[in-house]
């Protein structure tokens, strides 16, 4: 059965070739956010060489490392969305597969292909461009891996909830906003959070969205003390697990409301 | 042995109710008014192994909503479903990669990628043998002429060649049973021909049993061998297709063409003029009170005749008289699709 999925996700890779002038612009993007970005920060550091406790070549490689993860974590927002307003919903659940793995699946293909396509040339043009501080250590490297693949899972399963919600409302564009609003602030993407008031952050660290980029760019960085790493990526665990459980009862809501109330 | 049996099938939905205008419109958003519709009133029929049957009925009577119940894609409010042993709704995954489904109006191709690659996913969806994928995949490319296109990707397709690489689709992995909806809409006559065809040949070699909702009655005529008319929720008719043409279909029509242009002709009891074009006459009568001989007869007598053609009932007039209600369908044969089928 394994192997419908794989077979899911090979196509899900293919069919990201297919737009050759959205691949080459996700690539220039990637690469030009980080610029810009990185030109901001600059200009704050121009007064001085230390900001809140925090180097400069720190920040850049925490932004660096920041939009390379954003542009591999980019998920299709409206597939879901597109199955349920054209009914194409019903062909789905009439096949002999998960149609939650169906779709994880698909978006595990263009992960890949944006890890493999777009996030080495951007790596390497951003790296001679930047410069990049090498991980922490040895061991806090092999965290940060972890911690990606989790916070990847984080992030998947909220959008899960998200796109799921597509059953009551059909039209999801602002929900998808709000959310993405949300990851930007919250998540650290944009900015660190050792920048944010100290209230603000220990509201963010109740909530899963630093578990999305800030835990993983901090293990990478060294920036979470290592007693600390472990409970981190404990509490990354607890998150994944957390919203799939209400993704998991929302997908059970939106099939009976289906087979109960119809298309 | 019955491969498809429903019995006393109902279907409830709760809809929501809009009210008029702007402020209803508000108002419906703040506080949502729902009341109950039956979609499907208790319906019952059963269907063999290797059967074609046409689902008709007009819009909004209740086709979709059967046909989903036996899909497994919705659960009834009471009755039973039973296909091939299964009840569909609680099995649906196991019932799955026994059916297959068509949509007309909806592709369950990927939209980006040449036909061949949606096929090969499917190949492992339904986990189907090399051998009979590969025998598949060359019966359908000859028979739908596959081959032209099957390397392109499916939005450079036309709707024609679409329709023919869905139904292929749908039929990789040898299924039981396939429900068809609509699957000629908004084609034309010449790939309209080459499906039926091979739905044709394909219920007579694989024995797939075959259902089909349409409102095109030629699909209906040309594919199935029996019928089974849905109206407000309630089956109205169900029995052959030529058995509809004799019981409704009793006027027939026969078209002159006299040597010179007559004004008033001169008929039989029983026999009139619905139209007349030029040297032309178009005269109407009910098969068993006139014998079509003796007209004939009569007219040649009279009248220097170039021409004669006999016109049968449309099927389609017939089902659009049953619609409107001007005929009075016959209750014995409502729910009589088994005693009718046997031969």
């Amino acid at each position: 059965m394994i192997r419908a999925y794989l077979e899911v996700a090979k196509k899900s890779f293919q069919n990201n070739i297919t737009y050759r002038m959205d691949y080459f612009a996700g690539v220039i993007n990637t690469i030009v956010m980080i610029f810009v970005n990185i030109s901001i920060w600059k200009a704050i550091y121009e007064e001085e060489e230390v900001v809140g406790g925090v180097q400069f070549k720190i920040i850049m490689a925490y932004l660096v490392l920041s939009f390379l993860l954003q542009n591999i974590f980019t998920m299709e927002d409206y597939l879901i969305e597109g199955r349920v307003t054209t009914g194409l919903i019903s062909s789905d659940l009439l096949k002999p597969m998960s149609f939650r793995l169906y779709v994880f699946s698909y978006n595990i293909g263009s992960l890949v292909f944006k890890a493999v396509m777009q996030l080495l040339p951007a790596m390497i043009v951003t790296v001679a461009l930047f410069g990049m501080l090498p991980p922490f250590s040895a061991s806090m490297f092999i965290y940060f891996l972890i911690s990606v693949v989790l916070g990847y899972l984080v992030l998947y399963n909220l959008n899960f909830i998200i796109w799921i919600s597509s059953f009551w409302f059909y039209f999801t564009f602002s929900l998808v906003t709000i959310k993405d609003a949300a990851v930007m602030i919250l998540s650290g993407a944009l900015i660190p959070l050792w920048f944010m008031p100290q209230w603000l952050y220990e509201f963010i660290k109740l909530t899963p969205f630093d578990s999305i980029f800030f835990v993983p760019i901090s293990i990478y960085l060294g920036q979470i003390p290592a007693e600390e790493v472990f409970t981190s990526i404990i509490k990354q665990v607890a998150w994944v697990a957390v919203l799939g459980l209400v993704g998991h009862i929302l997908w059970k809501a939106a099939t009976k409301k289906l087979v109960v109330q119809g298309g | 042995m019955s491969l498809i049996k429903v019995e006393n099938l109902v279907k409830d939905y709760k809809i929501n109710v809009k009210k008029k205008g702007l402020v209803g419109a508000i108002g419906s958003l703040l506080v949502p008014e729902y009341k109950m519709k039956r979609a499907v009133d208790n319906i019952s029929f059963t269907i063999d192994k290797g059967e074609t049957v046409g689902f008709i009925g007009p819009n909004g009577a209740g086709k979709s909503t059967t046909v989903k119940m036996l899909t497994g894609i919705l659960t009834p409010t009471s009755g039973n479903v039973e296909i091939g042993g299964l009840c569909p709704y609680k099995q649906r995954k196991k019932n799955a990669s026994r059916i297959g489904v068509v949509f007309g109006q909806r592709t369950q191709l990927w939209w980006d990628l040449p036909v061949i690659d949606t096929f090969e996913l499917l190949k492992h969806i339904y986990k189907v043998p090399e051998k009979v994928y590969d025998e598949n995949i060359e019966l359908f490319s000859e028979m739908l002429g596959l081959k032209d296109f099957i390397n392109q990707p499916v939005r450079q397709l036309s709707l024609g060649q679409k329709m023919r690489a869905d139904i292929a689709a749908s039929l990789l992995h040898n299924p039981q049973i396939i429900f068809f909806d609509e699957p000629t809409i908004g084609l034309d006559v010449v790939a309209k021909e080459k499906i039926r065809e091979f739905i044709k040949y394909i219920n007579k070699e694989k024995g797939i049993t075959m259902l089909f909702t349409t409102h095109d009655m030629q699909d209906i005529e040309k594919t199935c061998s029996r019928m089974i008319i849905i109206d407000h929720g309630t089956t109205i008719y169900d029995g052959t297709v030529d058995q509809i043409k004799n019981r409704y279909g009793k006027t027939r029509t026969l078209i002159v063409e006299f040597g010179q242009v007559y004004d008033k002709i001169d008929l039989i009891p029983g026999v009139e003029v619905v139209d007349t074009k030029d040297n032309k006459k178009w005269l109407a009568f009910k098969k068993e009170e006139v014998h079509i001989s003796s007209l004939i007869a009569d007219l040649t007598n009279k009248y220097s005749i170039l021409d004669l053609t006999i016109q049968e009932p449309e099927i389609e007039s017939i089902i659009r008289e049953i619609y409107e209600g001007g005929v009075n369908y016959d209750k014995s044969l409502s729910g009589g699709g088994k005693e009718v089928l046997s031969k």
